[in-house]
């Protein structure tokens, strides 16, 4: 597919999905009207633009082209690359959210940003950082090494290594426990998800999710939602015992789940089928979807939530999503194989 | 220009990842592998866009000035074209990447353990770090060192030449040449690598045009052409007389053969300098292995692959 930054681009219609219901049963919802009045409920009307017309910084991690692009978010512009060693691929505020960290799994560094000036200001070694997630306290801070086949927890007050677990294998994304007790990461290689005891680094639990399992969030509601790669489901797991509970339809290639910023509804990125899946957060119903081309991967909201900015892996791009029309007004060239992003409002 | 054909790349692999490899890695249940499979999609496309300029640069040179005239007998050449085909697509590397990912990701994590993280050259020279540039350029010189010495030892262990003797084994040497290896050097190759990464980490890869216009270079430094590059040139860059001239027939005679040879360099000559093994002349020599068999010199892949292994076995046994 041609993509010409400059050309304008269709307004694709929220798309009607194939779901399970609540109750467990198969069948073809037509979400469309239960998303539109949900959505126009929470959201005042928005004309489509480039930019978020929101004054901040977007940082897309470009993995392979080893820089940080940073999008000025009003005019939905590249206004400057920062270099990183190797390869970047997520990003997280620091527990004070006074800095971006920034994992450079190749490089074998965390590289940390001044958000307000989009400078890099220091960087720390440590051992092949993929993916990393604070506890909600701001005491841990995890890392899933992916090609290591290891988990670190570390203090976060110094990013002293505190315990390193060999992971086997493929130790992909993070999630903690609301009392920042029980630290989550997903298993891509073995099709499992282990729960571990920060205190001590034992292992509680390791149970069976889904195929190729990546994203992982704990919902308001406490169950665990796991996203499976290599199916098209999101797995609800209870987060005490592990066991998976029922599994939700999503769309093929099930990669990563993100809140959206009211805590109405959440967004699932499905890497294969090309699309961005809304399901209500409370009892995850399949809302609809949007298109969303290039192979979606992490996402991110504009202060107001009107729109989601989502890193298009293949295209080097970064697509921006009206929340309400569900139009992707906007597709930004940034470097090869972006993957994290943030978008960090300015005052 | 070049705006336009990164447009064009980027279309072009959007094309085949969204709409081929993608849904064959999800069919196949190997969704696990999708970021090494689109990093390998990059590898393939750039090894394609390096064959076309490999034949668009040496083609017409090797038919400008050509050292020799290889006949109406192609065979040993479609060989290396096969070589070529397999190794720059990404096929070869493909299987070399499977096998080698667990060795190397257990090495590293092992060195994790015991709490060595790999260094870059940022790191050890921290004013590279804002100059990704000239970071890139000290790999290339870096990493070439360290194939020279790869390349000393492929001629200085019996066993290790029992597998470099099919690339020295071709007698109508050409640019196609340059991919022309075993397997199993190949495999030893990406270790060679990984253990250098160990102790420098592993190159930038933002640069692929950089990448590309190496790996031209190295398969002209094969071509079947009369080119040398002067006085001065010669200690900068391989030019095909001073490789010619380590793959020549008579590469083993004289102050060079306690070496195995000369003019080990693959891209700079001055490691040969430095370390006493260049022989600069004017000369073309015949080239090919006098201690090579028939089967190595004129078969095909199977079959170079299948005598390769054969005197590699030999060879480790003590009987080659």
């Amino acid at each position: 597919m041609s993509i010409d930054p400059k050309a304008p681009v269709p307004a694709p219609s929220l798309l009607k999905c194939c779901c399970l219901d609540s109750s467990g049963r198969d069948g073809l919802i037509a979400r469309r009207t239960l998303l539109a009045t949900a959505l126009a409920t929470a959201l005042p009307a928005a004309p489509a633009r480039a930019g978020s017309g929101q004054a901040g910084h977007v940082f897309v991690l470009d993995s392979r082209d080893a820089t940080v692009s940073v999008i000025d978010a009003a005019r939905g512009e590249v206004v400057k690359r920062l270099p990183t060693l190797r390869e970047p691929h997520h990003l997280v505020y620091t527990p004070d959210r006074s800095e971006i960290v920034l994992g450079d799994s190749v490089g074998n560094e965390f590289l940390f940003l001044d958000p307000a000036r989009a400078e890099a200001t220091r960087s720390l070694r440590v051992s092949n950082p993929y993916h990393l997630m604070f506890s909600p306290d701001g005491r841990w801070l995890t890392v899933a090494s992916l090609r290591r086949h290891q988990i670190d927890l570390y203090r976060a007050a110094d990013y002293a290594l505190v315990h390193r677990l060999a992971a086997p294998r493929m130790p992909s994304h993070i999630a903690w426990s609301p009392d920042s007790r029980v630290t989550y990461v997903t298993l891509q290689g073995t099709n499992d998800l282990i729960a571990v005891e920060a205190e001590t680094g034992r292992i509680l639990w390791r149970k069976p999710t889904g195929d190729t399992p990546a994203g992982i969030l704990r919902a308001a509601t406490g169950e665990l939602l796991v996203a499976n790669m290599g199916e098209e489901t999101v797995s609800v797991i209870d987060p005490e015992s592990g066991e998976t509970m029922r599994r939700i339809r999503t769309g093929a290639g099930a990669h990563n789940i993100f809140p959206s910023p009211d805590g109405r509804v959440l967004f699932v990125t499905n890497r294969v089928a090309g699309t961005i899946s809304i399901l209500d957060a409370g009892r995850f119903a399949v809302l609809g979807a949007y298109g969303a081309p290039g192979a979606p991967d992490c996402l991110d909201f504009s202060p107001d939530g009107r729109q989601i900015w989502f890193t298009q892996r293949v295209a080097n791009r970064v697509g921006v999503l009206e929340v309400e029309t569900g139009a992707l007004v906007a597709q930004i060239r940034v470097g090869r194989s972006p993957h994290g992003i943030l978008f960090h409002a300015l005052a | 220009m070049i705006a336009a054909l990164g447009e064009a790349y980027v279309a072009l692999k959007q094309t085949i990842f969204e709409h081929a490899l993608l849904p064959a890695l999800y069919a196949l249940g190997l969704m696990a592998f999708e970021e090494a499979a689109e990093e390998w999609l990059d590898f393939a496309l750039l090894g394609a866009l390096t064959v076309f300029v490999s034949v668009a640069v040496c083609l017409p040179l090797e038919r400008w000035r050509p050292v020799e005239d290889h006949g109406a007998d192609r065979g040993p050449i479609r060989t290396d074209v096969t070589y070529t085909l397999l190794s720059r697509l990404g096929l070869a590397p493909l299987f070399a990447f499977i096998l080698l990912r667990p060795i190397e990701a257990a090495w590293a994590a092992g060195l994790a353990r015991l709490g060595f993280i790999p260094p870059t050259l940022e790191t050890l020279i921290p004013p590279l770090r804002d100059a990704p540039l000239l970071a890139f350029l000290a790999y290339v010189v870096v990493l070439d060192f360290a194939e020279y010495w790869r390349h000393r030892l492929q001629h200085r262990l019996g066993w290790w030449w029992a597998l470099h003797s099919l690339h020295h084994a071709q007698r109508q040497m050409t640019f196609w040449t340059d991919d022309r290896n075993h397997f199993i050097d190949d495999l030893l190759a990406g270790l060679w690598f990984a253990l250098v990464a160990t102790f420098i980490g592993v190159p930038p890869g933002q640069f692929p045009l950089l990448i590309l216009l190496t790996r031209v270079a190295e398969s002209l430094s094969h071509a079947n052409v009369r080119l040398e590059f002067g006085r001065i040139g010669r200690y900068l860059l391989v030019s095909p007389q001073y490789h010619r001239a380590h793959h020549g027939l008579d590469h083993a005679e004289g102050r060079h053969a306690l070496a195995h040879g000369c003019n080990f360099a693959v891209l700079l000559p001055v490691w040969d300098v430095l370390f006493g093994t260049a022989r600069f002349g004017r000369d073309y020599p015949a080239t090919g292995d006098l201690s090579g068999s028939e089967r190595l010199a004129l078969g095909s892949w199977w079959g170079t692959q299948a005598e390769g292994a054969k005197r590699f076995a030999r060879a480790l046994i003590g009987r080659g």
